[in-house]
This record gives C-alpha cells, structure tokens and sequence, in this order.
C-alpha cells in the first residue's frame, strides 16, 4: 500500500468480495433533472386522482404513487441502484421488517370482527366506553 | 499514540482550493473508511424507518378503526399548502443530489451553492408548516397554547381534552375527533424536527465544503447527509397522501 | 475503571520496561474517558453494567425478602410495586441487554476478526455515554417519585399513574439508541474490518452470534424508541392512541412493545449463545459440532423471533387468529435453539474436557438453558398459556433464560475473557465454588416458582395466600444463596486485579484470533496485522509454548 490513495482507482487489498469497489458512480446532471421532472409530475397526479372517489380503492392509488415517487428517490438521489449489495439489503430489508409490524398488527384488528361475528364477546374498541355518542366528545 | 503515525493513508487534495484528507488510524484504504460510513449510515436510515413506520402503524390502526374522523379530518387540512410543501421538498431533494454530485467532481462554489438552495428549501417548507399550524390553532383543532394541560375528566367515565376545543364544531360528528388532529400533529413535528436537524447538518457541512474538505477524494460526510435529507423527503412522500389526500 | 491502571503497573517489578498494553498505554481521566479504544469502552461498560446489576440484584434480594410472609415484611404495596418495576427495568435495560455485547463483546469481537478496533469507535464511545445518560436518567426517575408500571410500561396504567413515567421513558429511548449504535458498529466491523483470510465461516461463532444481534438491535430497537416517546406524548398532550377514554387501544401499545421486546430477549440471549459456542469448544480441545448450523441458527433466530411477539398477548384481547398464528409460528423458535443446545452437547462428548470455572459456568448453562427453553415450549402452546399466564411460572420461566442462562454466560465468559482482558488469573479455587453456590441458589430460587405459578400463585403480587408460604421461603432462601454465590465471586474477582497471580499468554488454549494477540493486547490490538490461513476451531493449530509463557 502506497501512502496515497483516491478512492476513485484504489481497490481493496484485502479481497473480500464486497469490499471490491471500481468506482465512485456520478450521476448525470441531465438525469437528476429528469427525475425531479418525474416526481413533481407524480406529485400532480396524485392530488389529481384524489379530487375522484374511488372508494376504497383512494388508499391503494395513493400508495401506489407514493411508493413509485419513494423508489425513484430511493433509486437515484440516494444512489441506491449503484451502491453495493449489502446497503442495499440492508435499507430495503428495513422495509420487509416493517411490513411484518403492519401485517401482523393489522391482521390482529381486522379478525377482531372475524372474533365479533362468530362470538358473542365483543372486541375492547367497540365496547361503549372507548366509542362513546359523538356528543359526548369535543368540548364547547 | 505512537503507532498511529506510520498507518496514516492521506487522499490528496485536487486542487489548491482543497485539503487533503487522512483516513482514519484503523482502516487501511480510503475505500474500506467510506463503505464502512455509508453502511453504517444506511443501517442508521433503517432505524429512522422502523421509527417512523410504527407512526404509519398506528396510523393505519385507526384508520381503520374511525375510517369518518380521518375523511373528516382530512378535509380540514388544505392540500394546496401541502402539495407545495411537498413540491418545495422534492425541489430541495434534487438541490441535494446535484450538491452531492458537486462535491463528487470537486467543484466547491456549485456545492456550496446548491447546500444553501437546500436549506432555503427547508426553510421554506418550515414556514408553510408554521402557517397551516397557525390555521389549525384558530379553528381550534389543536390549541397550542393548551397542548400540555391535563385531560378533563368527566364523572361519567368520558372526558375531553383542553387542547381540542373545534370551534366550529367540524368534528363534531364523527367519534374521536381529536385522533386525526393527533396523529397529525405528531407524524408532521417528528417529521419537521427531522426537517430541522438535517438543515443543521447541511448548514454544518457547508462550514466543511467552505474550508474544501470535501472533494472527488473524500465526500463521504456530504454524501452522507444527503441521503438523511432525501430520507426526510421519502417520509413526506408518504406523509402527503395519508394526511391531506386519501382520508 | 482507573483501578485497573495501578493493577498492572505494580505487576511487572522486573527491571526491563513493561510492554505496551492497552492499559498502561496511557494514563489519567480523560485518556479513558475520552478514549475511543474498543477494549477500553468494554471495560468501561463491564463496570457499568457491573454495578447496574449489583443494584439490579440487591432490589430483587428486596422482593424475595417483602415475600418471606403471606402479608409482606418489608414495604407497603405500593411500594412493593416501585421495587419489583425498579429490579426488573433495572436489570432489563442497564444491565441484561447491554451486558455482553457491551462489555465482552467490545472487548472481543475486533479481536476475534482480526480488526485494530470496531469500524466506528466514536460512535461505540458514544454509545458507551448514551448507556450512562439512560443510567443516570433511570436513576433521577427514582428521585423523581419512581416508577410502579413494571418494566413493560402497559398502558393504560403507564399513562395514569403519578409515577415519573416520563423520565423512565426518556431513559429507555436513549439506552435503546445506546444499544442501536453497538449494534451498526458490530454490523459494520464483521462486514468491512475483517483481516485478510478471516471468511465468514472462519468466523468464531461468537462474531456470528453477535451479528444476529446486531441486525435485532438495529430493525427491533427503534419500534420501542417511538413506542416509549408515544407513551410520554400520550402524558403530555394525550394523543390518545393508547388511551382507551380518548378512543385509543391499549392492545396496540402492547403490539408495538413487543415488536420490540420479544425480539429483545434474543438481543439478550444470542450473545450468551455466542460466549456458549467459544467455550465448549475450546475448554473441550475440540471443534465445534455443527458450526454452519449454529451460525445459521443464530440468523434463523434472529428472523423468526420478530414473527412471534403476540405471545406474550395471549390474554390481552388480540383476535383469537392472532392468537393462533402467534402460538404456531412461536413453536418454530424451538427449532434453532435446539439445534445449539444438541451441538454444543456434541462438543463436549467425547472432548478432552477441561473443568476449568469458565467452563463449569458453561455446563450450569448448558442445563439451565434446557429448562428455561423448554418451559418456553411449554408457554408458548396457546391453551397452556392462558392458564399459566401472568403466574410465577412464568416469572421462573424467563429468569431461567434471563438469569440462569444470560448471565450464567455472562459470568462464564467474564472468566473466560478476565485473563486476556487484564492478565491476572483469578483464584480457580474460589471461582469453583462460587459456580457450585451460584448454580444451587439458582434453582433453589426459581424451582419452587414453577411449582407456584402452576399452582396458580399470580406475579407482581405483594402478598399471597399462606398456602404458598413454604415455596417462597424455599425461593427466598435460594436467593440469599444466590446472592452469597456472586458476592463471592465480585470478590474474587476485584482481589485478582490488586493481587493476582499472571494469567498465562493464552490461558485456555483457545485458537481464535482473540488468542493470537499478546496478552493484554497492546492499543492496536496486533503487532502484526493478521492473516488467516487456518479454518476456525483448528486445535492442531495451537501453540502450546503460550499456554506456558507468562502475560506480559
């Protein structure tokens, strides 16, 4: 090893695999501009879409765009689609994580009213003391 | 410590404009220092997901247990200023990439200009915040003034909150009115505080760019600043939707 | 800390200079305090935690004592409950999660992959001061008028109770920071600090080990984070969340503490699996049985542990499929753990076993931990559970993992380490009876518990019915023993600093790479940066000239 270095030609000496990295990637100006584009033009559609009803379909519209607008972030002004296996494992298995506290909290509420129909006992948030008259709430 | 010395690896500046930088006593390339930093920083983002996704949790709890309070507070919400907001975001995103992609070809004048362009977005965003706050204290929907006094309780077991009053009595129909206010007020100061903290840190990482520590050598502090900030914006992405648009 | 400092410098009276160590490579405050050192960070750490489990035990001594009569000697119920929540958040969060990664862990795993220090020291530093500023903090909440919600924080007691539930919080969001950035370091150093030939499955299974609690402590830790701060935002401004009179859900603050905490007790146990591995194997001269399916085992773990958190809600009004699922994939846990405890068993068959104290602690684990897991198993079956729940079954149920298995490791690695980490041996006499008190007082503790909590006796309770007044006298007397048991091994264990005998340069005849250094290891670890050609566990490797030689 020389006593000076760049990180733009020297290579790992040490030969682990993930270690090994050619190059710093710069993007181009031209694409970061496009991207901008894009989002500002994803950011349009989606409040466009929401002056429609849907039903319950406006939650899934605007995740879907959501998540389109976060992987373009993700993918080029974070870099992630150049930088290396484990970072990007590591940032996007953070998702698969957290997919597993929505999945399993969610599907506890939702077969509550599974519980409601098949029993009599009812579920803690339908009793009258968490869900009191609407007049009893708010103060005036 | 005497053995430090004779393991030091020194990136040289590229220009006179630049300081050169030495990597740390214990790593042996330049290369090992900035993966090492970027993936502890990317294992740092993880956390900031998992924190701000058991917000989103609880969110998607009660919307889906008061699916009315979150459509009727939604609509008190003004999805111009939020659209901006989100706008301004996105624009200082980009200001981020393009001063990170300065940094990395060393051009010192661009990144420090395209820094400020983003702390001027946060700026801007923080100011747009404070008015739709402001507009949510008139209507009573969230009382600043009133925000830490005690819960009311009522001898029949309900009770009501100082800082909810709902002066024009929007809520009024839907149960738990103040929830959304809530979930609102909580998910947009964990967000701004996040907004705050990253203009500190770009405003701090100008102080280096401006004494031309960072370079095609070594960026690795801007670069990593950058991705908190586009993290920032990845959140709000998000936030927009779910607050002002679907309930 | 600074005691150790004079230790070693009044150890080498020869004439010629001593060699450099870690410990003597500089002196004064600021040169520890303000050190980014790895080994001196664990030191630190192991005092801290040391003395956090000191208090931790003596309000435990506490409660045994409150229970030597069916109305209570000691405290006033209210009281009673501000004791038990200080014992079990005290030795929860100060001490039994940031216990071994902290101290040995530190100490051990640049070490062991060859590295001259983690890949972030100012971070690992700050971590160090983040567990000081929880420690403090939990403290002022004592001053502060305690805290009564037990250490799980439940709403909705946690948000009515007068109690300083605010500050306790605070001081668990930062311990949980302090325990997030020990584990990025470690995540780090294992991907980008490893020397040259150190593969990943030349790797000590340790290193492995505390790997699979990295990635738990990075994914699980935040959840809790935003879960206490919705707790104090809840005291604060009631958002109403948790907060059945304002149209929250208790159960989803439980959902969200367990997301966390069940991932938790595998923060806390992986690494004693990790200090298990290294043991049998070197004080049996033999290498490890099964090292991928341990390695793996421990990842396997670390998965399927976030998958199972509704278990400990069984009785709080989840949907009964929740319910369901929780309690089958539960049994999945099972798997990988026994997977170890049959490995390890096959280590030391037919092994040249050397009953050194490390390895003493090691076996009482290795009998401790089958029962504490089992009775899991046992727990974790739906229908079971509902009767057993919230009993003292339950209670002898985690401290036989918490206790006779995580800090029975602990111990067996901070006897196993001592010598490497300050070239002083310990009196093997004193640490061989302290094992044997130890291991007796354990389960003179906690047996009697098991058949309590079958019996129906309730936990967290200050009094009880007469009828279960021999159990806890039994359980009682235990505890004295047990605390007689590790009294005398703090003792030994401090005499050994100010007079103990010169470890030898690899006292057990361990051939990781934490053995190759000299002993103590100098500041940056090795004298000559380290290349692997051996697989890991290799006894045909071992130089058996530095079993003899003196530390320096």
């Amino acid at each position: 090893m020389s006593d000076t270095a760049t990180a733009t030609d020297a290579h790992d000496a040490h030969g682990h695999g993930e270690l090994e990295m050619g190059h710093i990637h710069v993007s181009s100006a031209a694409m970061f501009f496009k991207v901008l584009v894009a989002l500002l033009f994803l950011t349009f559609i989606t409040v466009a879409v929401s002056r429609f009803d849907f039903g319950s379909m406006n939650m899934l519209i605007a995740m879907a765009i959501a998540c389109v607008k976060a992987s373009l972030v993700i993918a080029f002004f974070m870099h992630v689609k150049w930088d290396t296996a484990i970072n990007k494992i590591v940032f996007l298995g953070s998702f698969l994580f957290l997919a597993l506290l929505f999945v399993f909290t969610l599907a506890d509420l939702l077969t509550r009213r599974l519980d409601h129909e098949m029993h009599t006992i009812k579920s803690p948030v339908d009793k009258e003391w968490v869900q009191p008259k609407p007049q009893a709430d708010g103060n005036h | 410590m005497s053995h430090d010395d004779h393991h030091a690896v020194v990136v040289p500046a590229p220009g006179p404009e630049f300081v050169p930088h030495e990597v740390a006593h214990h790593f042996s390339t330049p290369v090992q220092e900035f993966q090492s930093g970027k993936l502890g920083f990317w294992l740092f983002l993880a956390t900031e997901i998992l924190l701000f996704g058991g917000l989103f949790a609880a969110y998607f709890y009660f919307h889906e247990v008061y699916p009315e309070t979150f459509r009727v507070g939604g609509q008190q919400l003004d999805w111009r200023l939020g659209a901006l907001n989100t706008s301004v975001l996105l624009l200082s995103s980009w200001t981020m990439a393009m001063g990170v992609r300065s940094a990395q070809t060393s051009q010192k004048s661009k990144t420090l200009m395209f820094l400020g362009l983003t702390v001027l977005g946060a700026a801007i965003f923080m100011v747009i915040k404070f008015f739709e706050y402001k507009a949510k204290n008139e209507h009573g929907l969230i009382v600043f003034s009133e925000l830490f006094r005690p819960f009311i309780e009522n001898p029949d077991g309900t009770g009501s909150l100082a800082w909810f009053q709902d002066y024009h009595g929007v809520m009024a129909g839907v149960p738990h009115g103040h929830m959304f206010f809530a979930i609102y007020l909580t998910m947009t100061a964990i967000h701004g505080l996040h907004v705050v903290i990253g203009a500190g840190l770009i405003i701090w990482i100008m102080f280096g760019t401006a004494k031309g520590r960072f370079h095609a050598g070594y960026f690795m502090p801007v670069d990593l600043v950058g991705l908190y900030w586009h993290l920032v914006d990845l959140i709000w992405i998000f936030l927009f939707p779910l607050l002002y648009l679907v309930p | 800390m600074t005691t150790n400092t004079p230790a070693v410098a009044t150890a080498t009276p020869e004439t010629q200079a001593p060699r450099e160590t870690y410990l003597n490579c500089s002196s004064g405050f600021m040169s520890w305090a303000g050190t980014l050192d790895h080994k001196r960070i664990g030191i630190m750490y192991l005092v801290g935690v040391g003395i956090a489990f000191l208090a931790g035990g003596l309000f435990a001594l506490l409660v045994r004592l409150h229970l030597w009569e069916p109305e209570g000697l000691l405290f006033s119920n209210l009281d009673y409950n501000q004791v038990f929540t200080l014992h079990g958040a005290f030795m929860v969060f100060l001490f039994v999660i940031p216990a071994i990664p902290g101290s040995i862990g530190n100490m051990v795993l640049p070490l062991m992959v060859g590295a001259k220090d983690v890949a972030l020291p100012r971070l690992n530093l700050l971590s160090f001061y983040l567990w000081l500023t929880g420690a403090i903090l939990a403290t002022l909440a004592i001053v502060l008028g305690g805290f009564d919600t037990g250490w799980t924080f439940y709403a909705p007691y946690s948000l009515y109770t007068d109690k300083a539930v605010v500050t306790i919080g605070l001081a668990v969001f930062v311990l949980g920071f302090s325990s997030i950035f020990t584990g990025l370091n470690f995540i780090v150093t294992v991907h980008k600090l490893r020397a040259p030939g150190m593969t990943w499955f030349r790797m000590p299974l340790m290193v492995w080990a505390l790997y699979s609690t990295s990635i738990l402590q990075v994914l699980a830790t935040p959840v809790l984070g935003i879960t206490v701060l919705l707790v104090a935002f809840e005291r604060l401004y009631h958002i109403g969340i948790f907060d059945p009179r304002l149209g929250g859900d208790p159960v989803l603050f439980e959902h969200f503490f367990w997301f966390y905490s069940h991932p938790a007790v595998y923060i806390m146990v992986l690494p004693a699996f990790g200090i298990i591995s290294e043991l049998v194997s070197v004080h049996s001269r033999k290498p490890l049985f099964g090292y991928k399916l341990i390695a793996f085992s421990s990842l396997a773990i670390a998965i399927i542990s976030f998958l199972v958190w509704g278990h400990h809600m069984f009785t709080s009004g989840q949907s009964t499929y929740a319910m369901f699922a929780f309690s089958f994939l539960t049994f999945f846990v099972a798997i990988p753990t026994a997977i170890k405890e049959f490995s390890w068993v096959a280590t030391v068959w037919k092994g040249s076993v050397a009953l050194n104290s490390p390895m003493l602690y090691a076996l009482a684990f290795l009998i401790i931990f089958a029962i504490g897991g089992l009775t899991g198993v046992i727990l974790g079956t739906l229908n079971v559970n509902l009767h057993l729940h919230d009993t003292y079954f339950v209670v002898a149920h985690f401290h036989y993992v918490m206790m006779g298995s995580i800090s029975l490791a602990f111990f067996a690695g901070l006897h196993h380490w001592w010598p490497k980490m300050f070239g002083k041996m310990y009196s093997e006499t004193l640490a061989k009876i302290a094992c044997l008190i130890i291991f007796v007082g354990f389960n003179m503790t906690f047996i009697p518990q098991f058949i309590m909590g079958s019996r129906g006796m309730p936990r967290r309770y200050a009094t009880y019915v007469p009828e279960f007044e021999p159990f806890h006298q039994a359980s009682t007397i235990g505890a004295i023993i047990l605390g007689c048991g590790v009294a005398l091994m703090v003792f030994y264990l401090l005499q050994s600093l100010l007079s103990g005998k010169k470890a030898k340069e690899n006292q057990w005849g361990g051939v990781t790479l934490d053995w190759h250094t000299p002993t103590p290891p100098p500041h940056l670890n090795f004298d000559h940066e380290p290349k692997v050609v051996h697989e890991v566990y290799d006894y045909s490797t071992l130089d058996y000239e530095s079993m003899q030689r003196d530390a320096t």
